[in-house]
């Protein structure tokens, strides 16, 4: 399948300038700079294919807001180029706007003061989108957000869990192929988080949008991500089908067997972590052996009274690859 | 992105036609400082009217003016300053802080032009809760201000127009100044006052010294509102007229070359640090 995004070798830095207050600090920062170089993304590099949902996740300051702000078009990178859709998002501008559509859960792009109706009918006239395909567009919506009960609402009186809803439908109206979502479940409750992910698979399936999604919320990602691009300090660290990441950072598992006794058996393919009592705890590589077998195996040494399974929790495991192992 | 094309062929946009309407509507949701605005507008003109008829006392003319050309120009005067009326550099500084200005850049639209047909939408709606009323009072309180001819009229219109252009250069230029600087309020207030004073819109600047005069003439600001009010009440000759027309429609072209530097820069800005 065609690559939608590719992202060759970003790197972006801010250069924070002092800004003076009033009109001394204004007449100051004319005459000399105080210049700070903050990295923020270094030699990043990925492709997402056509229809893929991408959870694009780092903690804190990694690097998430700035990178899709580059491949939205609003930052240009310091080195790099960014295509979307085969086309230089630096030099091809206009078009690649009029083919995505973002939505950052921070800040609202609606208007304040209008309606919410009114607010996509202005949107209509910005990006040019004729009467059918909007009607359209917004009945789509409705079926999958209920949106069409908020339209005469002004946004400025939204629940932020109805704002978000708009934001959405706002940045699909424009049928974009690439959807940004920077956090976009920030705040909401368990039934707004649980219309976004609908909604994101819904158009994932209905429409072939490839999605971009950056959260804090494990939920989110294991619902919706069937890929994983993980980034820390700015740079790549993981990237991947979710299951692939977690044999890569926890390669292991722990059995825990419970016998009549203690007296515990042990296993050439496997090492005891711990034991308690008539408790053992045996840590396994999933490529060596698998549980089943090596429940096997230690029954017929000793009589076994009862097993369980523990994995590194997706929690750990992002835990981890924040942290670098 | 085909879609897009084709879309363009079947309807006609008028993306900014539409922004101005929306911005009609907008601007009708805020109400609250219309009546305030026409009591003090009403304040000053009706203040400077009887401070000038008090100064004219006894006087049938000061500096070629006649007593009834000053009440018109005061009148005008207030009238100019609702059509002047721009919010345009506190639009600017309040995207750049809330940081939505990218936002904004990113849409496939020409963010100054959204700015200036969300400007004109809200003269528009001035000139029926602002213009009119103080026509109003004027009228009632002061005298019809009656233009010096037909002629005249068409004149002022056309330089009124000039000074709307020059207006909004200069706000949209002091705007994007809040890239620079944090806290744009007190510069507003230092820039409104500065054009207050040297606009000739309190105080006719013939009143001023004769090289005070000659320096305000290269300035911007007396092509706000001292050459369309002279015109209005016909004080002028072919050579005053000519000369104040050239140099307004100089600032205006200066002015819009300032901008579009200015524009790029600023652009320029916000695709290196994110506003
Ligand atoms: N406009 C800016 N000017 C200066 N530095 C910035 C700017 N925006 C972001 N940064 C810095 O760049 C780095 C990356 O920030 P970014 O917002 O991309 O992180 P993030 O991964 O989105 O974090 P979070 O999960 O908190 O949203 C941080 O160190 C941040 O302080
Ligand atoms: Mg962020």
């Amino acid at each position: 399948m065609e690559n939608m995004i590719e992202i060759k070798n970003i790197s972006k830095s801010y250069h924070v300038v002092k800004k003076g207050e009033g009109i001394k600090g204004a007449l100051k920062g004319l005459v000399k700079k105080e210049v700070k170089v903050i990295p923020a993304v270094s030699n990043l590099n990925f492709n997402i294919k056509k229809g893929e949902i991408v959870g694009f996740i780092g903690p804190n300051g990694a690097g998430k807001s700035t990178t899709i702000k580059m491949m939205s078009g609003i930052l240009t990178p310091s080195s790099g180029e960014i295509l979307i859709g085969g086309k230089n998002v630096k030099t091809h501008r206009k078009e690649v706007v009029q083919n995505i559509g973002v939505v950052f859960g921070q800040r609202s792009q609606l208007n304040w003061d209008l309606r919410l109706g009114e607010s996509f009918e202005l949107l209509r006239h910005i990006y040019r989108i004729d009467k059918t395909s909007f009607d359209e567009m917004i009945d789509t919506m409705d079926e999958i957000l209920g949106i069409k009960e908020l339209q005469d609402k002004p946004v400025r009186q939204m629940s932020l869990g109805q704002r978000v809803k708009g934001d959405l439908v706002a940045a699909m109206l424009h049928s974009p192929d690439v959807l940004f979502l920077d956090e976009p479940t920030i705040g909401l409750d368990i039934s707004s988080k649980y219309a976004l992910r609908k909604f994101v698979k819904e158009i994932n399936e209905k429409r072939g949008t490839t999605i971009i999604l950056t959260t804090h919320d494990l939920g989110d990602i294991e619902q919706l991500c069937s890929r994983l691009i993980i980034i820390n300090n700015g740079k790549l660290v993981e990237d991947g089908n979710l299951e692939e990441i977690v044999d890569d950072i926890a390669p292991y598992k722990t059995l825990v067997v419970e016998y009549y006794d203690e007296q515990i058996p042990q296993h050439e393919k496997c090492e005891i972590i711990s034991t308690e009592g008539n408790v053992a705890k045996y840590r396994f590589f999933k490529k060596e052996i698998t549980a089943a077998k090596l429940i096997e195996d230690l029954g017929k040494q000793k009589a076994i009274k009862d097993v369980s399974i523990e994995e590194a929790s997706i929690d750990d495991i992002i835990r981890i690859a924040y942290e670098g192992r | 992105m085909k879609e897009c094309v084709k879309n363009q062929k079947n309807e006609k946009f008028n993306t900014y036609l539409q922004v101005y309407k929306m911005q009609i509507i907008r601007s009708l949701t805020y109400k609250f400082d219309v009546y305030g605005n026409i009591i003090m507008q009403s304040i000053i003109m009706l203040a400077s009217a009887f401070f000038w008829k008090a100064l004219y006392a006894g006087n049938d003319s000061v500096q070629g003016v006649g007593v009834s050309d000053m009440m018109v120009y005061t009148v005008v005067s207030s009238m100019i300053s609702v059509v002047l009326t721009t919010n345009v550099e506190r639009r600017i500084s309040n995207s750049v802080s809330k940081g939505t200005i990218a936002i904004d850049m990113m849409r496939p639209v020409d963010i100054y032009k959204v700015f200036f047909a969300e400007n004109l939408a809200g003269v528009t709606t001035l000139i029926f809760q602002n213009l009119l009323p103080i026509l109003l009072i004027g009228s009632i309180f002061i005298g019809v201000p009656v233009p010096a001819s037909k002629e005249a009229f068409l004149l002022f219109v056309l330089s009124l127009f000039m000074s709307f252009c020059i207006n909004w250069f200069i706000a949209v230029i002091f705007g994007m100044f809040s890239f620079k600087v944090i806290e744009m309020d007190a510069l507003i207030q230092v820039k409104k006052h500065l054009i207050r004073l040297l606009s000739g819109s309190i105080i006719p600047v013939w009143f001023f010294p004769e090289s005070i005069k000659n320096i305000l003439s290269f300035l911007p600001f007396v092509y706000l509102y001292q050459l369309p009010l002279d015109i209005y009440i016909g004080k002028y000759d072919s050579a005053s007229l000519t000369k104040g027309l050239i140099m307004q429609a100089l600032w205006v072209v200066v002015l819009y070359l300032m901008f579009r530097f200015f524009k790029k820069k600023a652009e320029d800005k916000v695709m290196i640090q994110g506003g």
